[in-house]
């Protein structure tokens, strides 16, 4: 792994009297990665989020950019950029207005490149954000927070509520136009199937833990997925895999460190995908 | 953060909350517009004169000097409007200013932004006590001004006593210490702008109440439990002090006479500045419950976690 752009070490937080949105989440980011942080609803990744960007109180250890999100905030926003949601451009800010507004308070906003970007949109500067429609408030923050010249691009479900045109568009700009390879972006979702072709590295939260920390080469050499009937059934289940369920009159099992050669002959073996990873991970396995 | 971001900031509440720049605008522009339709303008001022300017004049024994000042102050009295139009848009304003942002979740993309929380409640503050008041204090110069020229245009150029008695150094003299007073009545009401700003930064809902029942409840709980009313006196000398601490303005003797109207005028054109207060501890101690507040409000915009 590069340079880690992000260090987090036992990260806990509790909301109410015994609910812990964060239960000693670690784990470690490289500098150039597309990280996914997936997870139920709930599990605790909107809540890291807010850590990493110092909007919330937590403990444990906590590093970004070699800064600390609760004593250097001001600081560290100079070189990170965060789209919460598509929700939060205020419905009064004009589009020129937005221009405005972070060319005057941010040092590395380029005002031309977010102009270039916007003027192959339908999106005009004299609307409104209210008179947008949400896909088009989309464009417009991924338009102002591309031209900022940031080291971490954090989104929360960025695309929520968007109709899959404009879906598809925000991913293939974030790829083309933005990722360089120096920058690092940090996506949470509980969409897996739309990213996890983008992702270099995938993190997965649930209950306030990480439950799995791996790069996408990793995955292949960890886990195999092997997909039999009949009479392996009992011969694969003995070799204890994490996770077992049924497709089509099939039985699919995942496995975790275990080599191809114990499951030669049991049936098909294929590297799982992310979301297969997804849901062996969260439903606890079989026990 | 540089005095580039700060002006950034100062210019989004006005993208935000126009009805800081438009309604005193408005109102300043419908006394204009009410002055040009009345044919009355002169004999308005009559009245307030009562009577004959000149002979008004004459029977109060006023200098030029003094004739020249007390017109200079019929025309700035046109403030009088604008502060109570001001007044209740910067109340609303104050309330909503951290309020908004939370939720319409806005909190969030101005927080991603390299901007602190104390950048941000800072300019806040300042477009409350220093750019509306300003803004006022402008308007009513121009309007003093504009209805000056209808006042004028009217009477035709005949040597009436309002075209005599203006004296543009005197007026402009006046219009300074205008500024003044209302730089020292923001000082005097920063604990207020403070408090409403702090209730904006922390009430999940209905600022205005939590704005308003604190301290009423606390005063009636005083009365009833205690029988005393030291949070009352409290809170009505903060809302009245600056009038009744500012200018030293004191009960002359012979109610109704000439002599009395003349002692009260007198009186008033030495007491137009508000300087006196800069010497009541009372305004220290609100500068300083001013900051406490202020801080608090910073504290909560920081680490509020409800967007």
């Amino acid at each position: 792994m590069t340079t880690p752009i992000i260090r987090a070490n036992n990260l806990r937080k509790r909301y109410g009297k015994d609910s812990l949105a964060l239960d000693g989440a670690s784990f470690t980011i490289g500098t150039g990665r597309i990280v996914g942080l997936m997870g139920p609803n709930g599990a605790g990744k909107t809540t890291a989020l807010k850590a990493l960007l110092g909007l919330t109180p937590f403990e444990g250890e906590l590093s970004v950019l070699g800064r600390d999100p609760r004593r250097e905030r001001d600081a560290l926003m100079q070189d990170v950029c965060f789209i919460a949601d598509v929700a939060v451009l205020p419905k009064w800010l004009r589009v020129s207005q937005a221009l405005d507004y972070v060319a005057g308070v941010h040092p590395r906003f380029d005002r031309g490149r977010a102009e270039t970007v916007l003027g192959k949109t339908e999106i005009r500067q004299r609307s409104k954000v209210g008179e947008l429609s949400k896909g088009m408030i989309t464009q417009l923050h991924l338009a102002l927070i591309m031209a900022i010249d940031a080291k971490l691009l954090v989104l929360d479900e960025p695309t929520i509520g968007l109709d899959l045109l404009y879906r598809r568009s925000f991913y293939e700009m974030l790829l083309n136009d933005y990722f360089d390879h120096e920058r690092t972006i940090l996506v949470t979702t509980h969409q897996v199937e739309e990213v996890e072709n983008l992702l270099t590295d995938v993190l997965l939260i649930n209950h306030g833990r990480i439950v799995l920390d791996s790069s996408i080469e990793a995955i292949a050499t960890r886990y195999l997925q092997l997909i039999t009937s009949g009479e392996h059934l009992s011969a694969a289940r003995a070799l204890r895999p994490i996770h077992e369920r049924e497709v089509f009159g099939r039985t699919v099992f995942i496995y975790e460190d275990k080599a191809a050669g114990e499951l030669e002959g049991l049936g098909e073996l294929r590297t799982p995908s992310v979301s297969d990873l997804f849901v062996a991970k969260m439903s606890g396995g079989v026990q | 953060m540089n005095a580039r971001s700060f002006m950034t900031l100062l210019r989004r509440e006005t993208w935000e909350h126009r009805s800081l720049v438009w309604v005193p605008l408005l109102v300043a522009v419908l006394i204009v517009v009410s002055a040009m339709l009345s044919a009355n303008v002169t004999n308005s001022i009559e009245i307030r004169f009562d009577g004959e300017e000149s002979e008004f004049f004459t029977r109060l024994a006023l200098d030029t000097a003094k004739q020249s000042q007390l017109f200079a102050v019929w025309m700035s009295s046109l403030i009088l409007p604008l502060i109570v139009v001001g007044l209740t848009v910067l109340f609303f304003y104050l309330l909503d200013a951290l309020y908004a942002e939370r939720k319409d979740r806005s909190i969030l993309f101005w927080k991603s932004m390299p901007v602190s929380d104390t950048a941000t409640v800072l300019s806040k503050a300042f477009t409350a006590l220093v750019i509306a008041p300003v803004w006022i204090w402008l308007l009513s110069l121009a309007m003093g001004l504009m209805v000056f020229i209808v006042v004028a245009l009217k009477v035709g150029g005949t040597p009436l006593a309002p075209l005599g008695n203006f004296h543009v150094g005197t007026w402009f003299a006046l219009q300074l210490t205008l500024l003044l007073n209302v730089l020292i009545a923001s000082l005097w009401y920063a604990p207020v702008a403070a408090w409403l700003l702090l209730v904006s930064a922390w009430a999940k809902r209905a600022p205005f109440l939590w704005a308003v029942l604190p301290p009423a409840l606390l005063v009636l709980f005083e009365d009833i439990i205690f029988a005393t009313s030291h949070a009352a006196q409290l809170f009505t000398y903060r809302l009245t002090g600056f009038f009744s601490s500012g200018f030293g303005v004191g009960e002359v003797e012979g109610r109704g006479s000439a002599e009395h109207i003349r002692e009260s005028i007198r009186h008033a054109s030495e007491h137009l500045s508000a300087l006196p207060l800069l010497g009541e501890l009372h305004l220290y101690t609100g500068l300083v419950a001013a900051a406490v507040l202020l801080y608090g409000a910073i504290r909560l915009r920081r680490w509020r976690d409800d967007a």
